[in-house]
Parts: C-alpha cells; structure tokens; sequence
C-alpha cells in the first residue's frame, strides 16, 4: 500500500432490483491529484461518486479515506464534498451564504466563514460576488460557486459529477482550464466523473475507463490513448479502428499484415504478447499512424468530414477494411484513389480486464 | 376614429378590431354578471342586511348590529374559533409534513397514488357522515371505549365524545386532505438532490429540514394554512356533532341568530366581522407571491 493513497474503494458492489450498477469496483486516489472517472452513460459511474460521497451505501465492498473506514459514515461526516452535476446551489441562499453552508455546519465562527468565502470566491475568480442571488448568476458563474461551496470544507477529495456537461464548447473548456488550475492551486484530489473523453484527458493526471460497473483500466491518459490493453478503451478513448490481423515475425519484429501491407506491432515489455507469437492479434490502428498520399497501399476515400483545420477523411482498403485519419481540409474528396501507409499498429488484448491499481 | 389617412385597410382593420372587441365584451360580460348574482349581490345584501339603514342618522341603531358583536360574548367566541382555527391548521401542518415528504421521497412510485387516495378518502365523503363517523367511534358505548374495555386498558367507559379532543380529531380528520394535498404539491417539487447537498455539506436531520425542506416547502404550507383555517374557524358541522355544548363556535351562533333569535341584524354583522378578519389574513398570505402561485392551482 502507498502512503500517499488518499482514498481507497475496495471491492464495491451496488445493485438495483438485481442489477449491479457497479461491480466489485476497486479504485485507489492518490493525494492532490486530478482523477477522471470516464465511462459511456450508465456505466455506474455516478453511483460510484455517489457510494464515494455517502449518499448511497454498497452491497459489499469497502472504503476507506485518509486510511480510515468510512463505509457506513454519513456523507454529512466524510470529508468528501460533491459538486452535482446540475449544481444544485440552495436558491434561498445568497453566493456567501452557499459557500459559508459547509463551514457554518462544521461550527466555525462567522469572522472565519466570512474570511473562508472570501478567499474561495478569489480562488474561483468570483471576488465581490458574495450578495449575489445564485439564480442572477451566468452558467459559468454558478459552476464556480458550487466548486468553492465543495472546497469550503477543505475536504480531502472533491467529487466532481459531470457539472460541466451541460455548457457549450468555448465555456466548458474555459473551465475546464480553470478546474485543473484550481485544483493545482488548491492541492486538493479531484475525482471527476465524464463521459466526455476529450476533457477527462485533458485534465487529468490519471483516469480510469468503466464499463458496466466494472474499471477497465486504469493509467495516466497518455498511456491509456496511445497503449490501451482492451479494445474498449482503445475504442472509447480515440479514433480508428480494433482489427484482428494475421501476425508474424520480421527479422524479430512482430508484424501483422493488412491488405498485403506489412505493419510494424508497437510492442514493448508491458504489452508483449506472453504467450509468444499467435498467428492472428487483435490490433488499433489511430488516424495519426495513417498517411495518405504515399505508400504502396491504395485505398479508395469513402468519407471526409470538415472539422475546421482538419478533416476526417475514412479510406477503404481493397479488403474492405476502412482506415481513418486526418489530414489538411479539403486536401481529399469522396471517391479519390490514394496510397495509404500504416505506421504501425497497437496490440489490444481482448480479454484483459485491469482494475485500477 | 384616428386612422392613419395613407393606409386605407387601417380603418377596416379598426373596424374589425372593435367588432372583436365587442365580441369579446359580450362573452365575457355573461360570466362576470353570473359571478355578482351569485358572489356581490348576496354579500350586498348581508352587508345591508346588517346595518338599520331606516334608523340614519341615528348611527347608535344603524351599526346596532355590530356593536352587538363588539360589546357581548360574541366577541370572545370569534376569537376563540379563529384560535381552533390556527390550532387545528397547526396540527394538519404537523402531520402532513412527515406524511407528504415519506409519499413524496420513500413512497414507492407505484403505490403512491394509492397512498395519497387513501390519505385524502375523507374528501370523497359526506361531510356529515365523516363528523357521525366520529360520534360512532368516541362514544361512551362507541368502537374505541369497547375494544379499551374489553381489552382492560380502562375500567370506566372514557368521556371522548364532546369534547375538546372530538372536536380536533374531527377538524384534523376532515380538512387533513386539504392540507396533504397542497403541501404535497410542494414536496413533490422540492428537489432531493438540495437534501443531498445538505447533507453532503455537514448538516444533520434537523438541520436539513430547517435549512432545505422548511424553506422550500414553506409557500404551500401557508397556501394550505389559507385554504383550511378560514374553514374550520367558520365550520359549523363539526362543532355541532362533536363538539361539547360549552364550545360553540362562531357559525354556529350565526345560525342562532338567524334561527333562534331571529336577529338577522345581529347575524349579518357577525357574518360581516367574521369575513372581515379571514379576508384580512388571506390579503396578508396572497402579498406573498410564492403563496399566490401555490394558491393559483386550487
């Protein structure tokens, strides 16, 4: 066990009506970093924020905060703190009032809630807005009120449920730069529930991928992108496709063929197949190892969409395998017959389930 | 006519405004003259009925009426049916709110409807029939003084009937729905996730009701408080079954005024008093314009 593991869920188990929402999930948060929690909708990773925060209680399982238990402790008594995904700021209460709730509850004098929310609301760029009426507040305003009224407490991790979903683009990430600021400024650990790939990796230090209840894996977003152990991460966390090739070995690299094209496997001691060299391997291939205009491959453009200074052109081998990849906009049309070269591939294991270490 | 000369459809257009217009005035002036028959002209001729009009400019006998009322014992009996009327709210209110925020939160969703049907039976029944329902149970030889009896829990026959305690069980009893309903509509609305937060943020049971539940449901219980109490101070059934004969409240010494003495100068004007004061504190609870929204859906 590391000392500096902050929070620990251990085995948890929740079920509704017979369905487990969340599966023997274990889950470990070091001090002071920012933890994505990234899974589609349903995948229970709401109601494993909410087993962290005390709001629910698990079947089974285990956790512990600050190398305490705290399985059966109120949320009112841990030192977690929640921002909901829709805020739920009190509306009966003015900006000062929200954030000074926590800390009125934990019985601190009115000089030192009044000091406390003033230092927040300067942590959150909101300095002078304490008379506010929350409901006079901008969408972006109000996330940040419901970030300091979490942090009032000074808690030991901060939940976060997706409270940045329902922005448009430009504000989200805004706040989401914001968000990762604050959480350096303030030292706390953040776990941050999403669906949303892109922010969980911009964000974080280190994320995990769920999946029916279960983590998937668990890893810096790098690494999880770039050498992801299962298709579904692989799928979930970029482009291109998961493909089963026939595999070899050149002059000791292992390789796997695709269309009478030879693509060097990105294998390393970590990802090395254990069982030696199997004739087939289930591989990812990302747009970004995908050149079009060379190679000695042609392929025949079967879609190209516009995103700006970029486009997303999908090219189909003569096997019929489709390719994606990015190139300048408008470089390529529908129906235009270009080399593709494939720099390598990315081994997957298909039935490799990691835990969160 | 001040239509503009350059467009000539502007008077046409005019034209068929005020037809319109007078449309308009014809479909709304039938229910506005129903709404006096029935509300403005009886409340006209209580109000003329309680003043001696033939006696100006003698105004000592013109307001005999309502000098009757500020100078007897009618006043102490207007005070003490608002009292019942405050007092038995107060219970609807305690009951209710546990009542409506269990239906509301731990209520299973199918059975919830069931629940509040059951809850609100009373308003589907006889009026009269609730308050005999009472006398059937609380009487020397009624259901609740048998099963004590002859369970041994009393010796003697318990004096229920009568009393003060009939009286509020049978107002808490009848206008209970009244109050489970409005305060329900609130409850539903209240957002669980503000408990959560609450919660969340270190407040215990107590707190969370004080800080969440009260303020948020506040507007419906003084929209029930304003749909009941008015009633029951003015209740004239109830107090007549159940109550004993040393508490009368206001109604009915209106009815022995009008019936009884034959005094309808005296009636009218307790009439008048009487609607004054409740008007007085719905004027009081419809300045609150979180009151007046829940008012609205009644």
């Amino acid at each position: 066990m590391d000392e500096e593991i902050i929070l620990e869920a251990d085995t948890l188990t929740r079920s509704y009506e017979g369905a487990a929402a969340v599966d023997e999930l274990s889950l470990r948060l070091r001090d002071g970093e920012f933890f994505s929690l990234l899974g589609p909708s349903g995948c229970g990773k709401t109601t494993t924020l909410r087993l962290l925060a005390g709001l629910e209680r698990p079947d089974t399982g285990s956790i512990r905060l600050n190398g305490a238990d705290v399985t059966n402790t109120a949320a009112s008594d841990r030192a977690t703190n929640l921002v909901f995904q829709d805020l739920v700021l009190f509306p009966h209460l003015t900006v000062a009032q929200n954030i000074a709730y926590g800390p009125a509850r934990q019985g601190l004098s009115t000089a030192d809630q009044r000091s406390r929310v003033d230092k927040l609301l300067e942590v959150v760029n909101l300095a002078g807005y304490n008379e506010r009426d929350p409901a006079d507040l901008s969408g972006g305003q109000r996330q940040r009120v419901a970030l300091a009224r979490a942090l009032a407490n000074e808690p030991s991790v901060v939940l976060l449920d997706e409270p940045l979903s329902s922005l448009d683009r430009g504000l989200r990430e805004e706040l989401q730069r914001e968000l990762k600021r604050i959480q350096r400024d303030v030292g706390t650990t953040f776990l941050y529930v999403t669906h949303d790939q892109a922010s969980a990796m911009r964000m974080s230090d280190r994320m995990a991928v769920m999946n029916r209840g279960r983590i998937v894996e668990a890893g810096p977003p790098e690494m999880l992108y770039s050498t992801p152990s299962t298709p579904f991460v692989a799928e979930f966390l970029g482009d291109g496709p998961v493909l089963e090739l026939p595999a070899e070995r050149q002059c000791g690299t292992p390789v796997v063929t695709l269309a009478d094209m030879t693509i060097p496997v990105a294998d390393d001691e970590e990802t090395a197949h254990p069982r030696g060299d199997p004739a087939a391997r289930t591989v990812m291939i990302r747009p970004e190892h995908v050149t079009l205009g060379e190679g000695t491959l042609s392929g025949t453009v079967v879609s190209t969409a516009y995103r700006g200074y970029f486009s997303e052109v999908t090219v189909r081998l003569p096997d019929g395998t489709e390719l994606m990849t990015r190139g300048p906009a408008a470089t390529w049309a529908h129906g235009d017959e270009i080399g593709v070269r494939v720099d390598r591939a990315h081994p997957v294991e298909p039935d490799v389930a990691a835990d969160a270490d | 006519m001040n239509s503009d000369q350059g467009q000539p459809t502007e008077p046409a257009r005019t034209a068929a405004t005020s037809r319109n217009r007078l449309v308009d005035l014809l479909l709304g002036a039938a229910p506005l003259a129903l709404a006096i028959a029935l509300g403005v002209v009886p409340l006209g001729v209580l109000l003329l009925e309680s003043v001696e009009l033939g006696a100006y400019p003698d105004f000592g006998v013109v307001l005999a009426g309502y000098r009757a009322v500020g100078s007897s014992v009618y006043l102490p009996v207007l005070i003490r049916s608002l009292a019942v009327g405050i007092a038995v709210t107060v219970g609807c209110l305690l009951i209710a709110y546990p009542v409506t925020y269990w239906v509301a939160n731990h209520c299973p969703p199918p059975l919830r409807v069931a629940a509040l049907v059951t809850l609100t039976l009373p308003l589907w029944l006889n009026y009269v029939v609730l308050n005999y329902s009472w006398v059937w149970i609380l009487a020397r030889g009624g259901l609740l003084n048998t099963v004590l009896l002859e369970t041994g829990v009393v010796a003697e026959p318990l004096e229920l009937l009568f009393t003060e305690l009939s009286l509020a069980i049978g107002f808490v009893y009848i206008y209970l729905p009244y109050v489970i309903l409005t305060m329900y509509v609130s409850m539903e609305r209240l957002d669980r996730r503000l408990i959560e937060a609450a919660h969340d943020l270190g407040a215990g049971r107590i707190r969370v009701f004080r800080d969440v539940i009260l303020p948020e449901t506040l507007a419906g219980a003084i929209a029930g408080t304003l749909i009941v109490y008015a009633r029951i101070a003015g209740a004239f059934a109830t107090p007549e079954i159940l109550g004993g004969a040393g508490n009368q409240l206001i109604a009915q010494l209106i009815s022995d005024a009008y019936l009884q003495i034959l005094d309808y100068q005296l009636a009218a004007a307790l009439s008048y008093v009487f609607l004054s004061v409740v008007l007085l504190g719905l004027a009081v609870g419809v300045t609150q314009r979180d009151v007046r929204e829940e008012l609205k859906q009644w």
